[in-house]
């Protein structure tokens, strides 16, 4: 029996990773045909097609693998079923509920383009400050820590190395 | 005839090195460790690549609730899903505190004990530091002064290994050193800048018990260099570090000469009045809950200050109606930690183009100059500070931007930020105490401790004045973006530093031990961990125990070799 983990991880493979997402754009509706309700662990299939539009267009396949390559989704799923107790459960739900809310009935269905730009207005004015964008914030910071603690993010993008063998001080950014 | 010619109670930082002196004096030792055995290559978890610890290596916030909710909150940073096996579970462990007090007991039973998972910076205390309670009355005396420990501070340097620079200070004498990891370009800036802006201040090297030049000693116990891993928390394969499961330990039990014992609660010391002498300890098994007697010539009480003096305390009899070695009623008073909550941080400019590589385990310190070099201040004592000056990176995701501009910038430095944050001196104080709860009993039938600490007056101006010491270095370094939050004394307890419970003096009806750790009630009782601290000082005190526990020990053998025990 897969485990919720591997079912998501089929999930997103299932609907092409970063640049099926991109590509087709209509990521609930290749989730809701794909997938039973009871491949989910914690997400709904609206919060997880949320959680991944946003993870793609945070954290997208370039030279390396992207978020979606990675199933942060998932990894985020599978997070808040196993670490988080209920009270952060719900503060997540009604986190979600809030971004659906700000980014629009539209965001997840609309073009990689659309869905772009409404998150950058969202994220610059997360920046510019405002308590009510911390949720976003939290969740961006989420999912950027997801995706770095994954081994394609710590070697591939980020060069983490296990075991540097020596302590240099000062290195010149070449 | 003894089962052993020594028992010593803990396996920890100072355990450790009881042991292996005992040992390697030819004395037949039996160490008692409360805990469970630790084996590093099972439960080491420091080659575990991130991406195999579930959930970010997070502890289930349900499972914190229920078993950790002190250790947690005192130490948060290292308490990770995959080292939560070296912390005590609270609701296992309890304790109590008197009301409107808070006390942070952290700790782990274990094989090592918390030489596991200290944070290794390491110092030796300084002249002055022996001399305070004497000139400003504050506790008693200390029996000893600096130059009786320089040979047997230099002892314990060589054979641990301490990563430390040379300066000179009169108030931080320099240990026997290997190679410093050396400062990052922002910290030399700023060490530049602060001690021309503060004559009398320095900024150097953290001093660390890191190998980073092994000695053939050192690698013949199977310890190499530190590789720069940072992941210290986890246990290290490369017994970089000093800890008694990677160092004292093993070179124990070569000798032939060591036993250690797991699971073994101690429930008393036994006193022979008649001899007036220690005959051996009575112990509970946390697993079958047996009890057990071992009998020895002499004892080294080494289970950690707080529960150090709760043995003592437990161990009634006639002669010691009120504890065992207590006939100055001093045992489990003068509780003492060192006391942080003030600090400052900001970014320093014009190293975009530098970064660092490795991820050292210590940073900078600040030795103390307050009322050293600097005599103008509304407190007494001191503070030292630690920190450093990293590229803060952007791994946290905090920082505008989507897309591949966003996650580009990750492998960029980042602006270089400075952090500094205070350690000071705790005065000894008689009504700050762990004592037995009169009533509550723990799983095996001990009274679980009970806390009454709290800082004074002197701890809470000190703080302050530090805070605005700090924003004052950092402005004169010409950081930006400088954030000092207003003081928040950390608890009583949170730096892991406990010291006093027993503390050593001249005067029998003041203090519990003299002047080499022994008791002064029980000649064959001797107590090197952090008990017999007469004052805290500022400096991070586990170098002082282990100075001390060797020099208690070549003493307490050759009285035994002299048939004064």
């Amino acid at each position: 029996m897969k485990t919720r983990r591997e079912v998501l991880q089929g999930l997103i493979i299932s609907i092409g990773g970063a640049s099926m997402l991109t590509a087709c754009g209509n990521v609930a509706e290749v989730i809701a045909s794909d997938t039973g309700a009871q491949a989910l662990g914690f997400y709904s299939d609206q919060e997880l097609a949320l959680v991944a539009r946003i993870s793609d267009l945070l954290i997208p396949r370039t030279e390396t693998p992207g978020a979606l390559d990675v199933n942060v989704p998932g990894f985020l799923d599978g997070l808040m079923s196993q670490w988080a107790d209920s009270n952060t459960q719900q503060t997540h739900h009604r986190l979600l509920a809030s971004l659906g809310q700000m980014l629009g009935d539209d965001f997840v269905t609309a073009t990689a383009e659309a869905a772009e730009q409404t998150l950058q207005e969202l994220d610059t004015r997360a920046f510019e400050g405002g308590s009510q964008y911390r949720g976003y914030r939290s969740l961006k910071g989420l999912i950027t820590q997801s995706y770095f603690a994954t081994e394609a993010g710590a070697l591939e993008e980020q060069h983490w190395v296990a075991s540097p063998g020596r302590w240099d001080p000062c290195v010149d950014i070449t | 005839m003894a089962d052993f010619d020594a028992i010593v109670i803990g396996s920890g930082m100072s355990g450790g090195w009881s042991a292996k002196e005992l040992a390697e004096r030819g004395l037949k030792v039996l160490v008692l460790e409360r805990g469970n055995e630790i084996l590093p290559e099972r439960d080491y978890s420091d080659q575990i690549p991130p991406w195999e610890r579930p959930n970010l290596d997070r502890v289930a916030q349900d499972e914190i609730a229920q078993h950790y909710p002190k250790q947690y909150g005192g130490v948060a940073y290292a308490i990770k899903e995959t080292t939560k096996r070296f912390w005590v579970k609270d609701d296992e462990h309890p304790y109590a505190e008197a009301p409107g007090t808070s006390y942070d007991w952290l700790r782990g039973y274990h094989t090592g004990g918390r030489s596991i998972m200290w944070s290794r910076q390491t110092y030796r205390l300084g002249p002055q530091d022996f001399t305070a309670n004497k000139l400003d009355g504050h506790g008693v005396d200390w029996p000893v002064r600096y130059d009786d420990l320089v040979p047997w501070y230099e002892h314990v340097e060589k054979f641990a290994g301490i990563a430390g620079s040379e300066e000179g200070l009169p108030q931080l004498p320099d240990s026997v050193f290997q190679p410093a990891f050396a400062l990052t370009c922002a910290e030399q800036e700023f060490k530049t800048r602060v001690e021309s802006a503060f004559p009398g201040r320095n900024v150097i090297p953290a001093r660390v018990a890191h190998l980073t030049q092994a000695t053939a000693e050192q690698r013949a116990l199977g310890r190499s260099n530190c590789q720069a891993r940072n992941v210290c928390h986890h246990g290290c394969v490369y017994k970089a570090y000093f800890s008694s499961l990677n160092a004292t330990l093993p070179a124990a039990e070569r000798t032939g000469n060591y036993t250690i014992v797991h699971n073994a609660i101690v429930r008393s010391i036994e006193y022979d009045a008649a001899a007036q002498r220690v005959i051996g300890v009575r112990i509970i098994d946390a697993q079958t809950n047996e009890t057990r007697f071992y009998s020895s010539r002499l004892i080294f009480l080494n289970a950690s200050t707080n529960a150090s003096a709760m043995i003592l305390l437990q161990s009634k009899s006639t002669a010691f109606p009120d504890g065992l070695a207590n006939s100055s009623d001093q045992v489990g008073r003068n509780l003492m930690d060192h006391v942080s909550g003030a600090g400052a941080s900001g970014l320093i400019g014009g190293f975009d183009n530098k970064t660092v590589f490795g991820r050292r385990p210590g940073g900078i310190y600040i030795p103390r100059y307050a009322n050293i070099t600097e005599h103008d201040k509304p407190y007494i004592r001191g503070f030292g500070y630690q920190g450093s000056a990293t590229p803060l990176g952007n791994a946290g995701g905090q920082i505008p931007g989507i897309g591949r501009k966003f996650k580009e910038s990750h492998r960029a430095p980042g602006p270089w930020r400075i952090s500094i944050g205070a350690f000071g001196e705790h005065l000894p104080n008689p009504d700050n105490r762990v004592t037995l709860h009169p009533t509550r009993r723990d799983k095996w039938g001990n009274p679980v401790a009970l806390f009454n600490v709290r800082y004074g007056e002197n701890e809470r101006i000190m703080l302050e004045e530090a805070r605005k010491d700090a924003v004052a270095m950092l402005e004169a370094a010409g950081c930006t973006q400088i954030n000092s939050s207003p003081v928040t004394l950390t608890k009583p307890g949170n730096r892991i530093h406990e010291m006093g419970s027993a503390r050593m003096g001249r005067d029998p009806t003041t203090s519990v031990l003299n002047g080499w750790c022994q008791a002064h009630d029980v000649p064959n009782l001797f107590i090197t961990d952090g008990s017999f601290m007469t004052s805290s000082a500022c400096q991070n005190p586990s170098l002082t125990y282990m100075a001390f526990t060797v020099r208690a020990v070549n003493y307490a053998v050759d009285l035994l070799a002299e048939g004064r025990l």
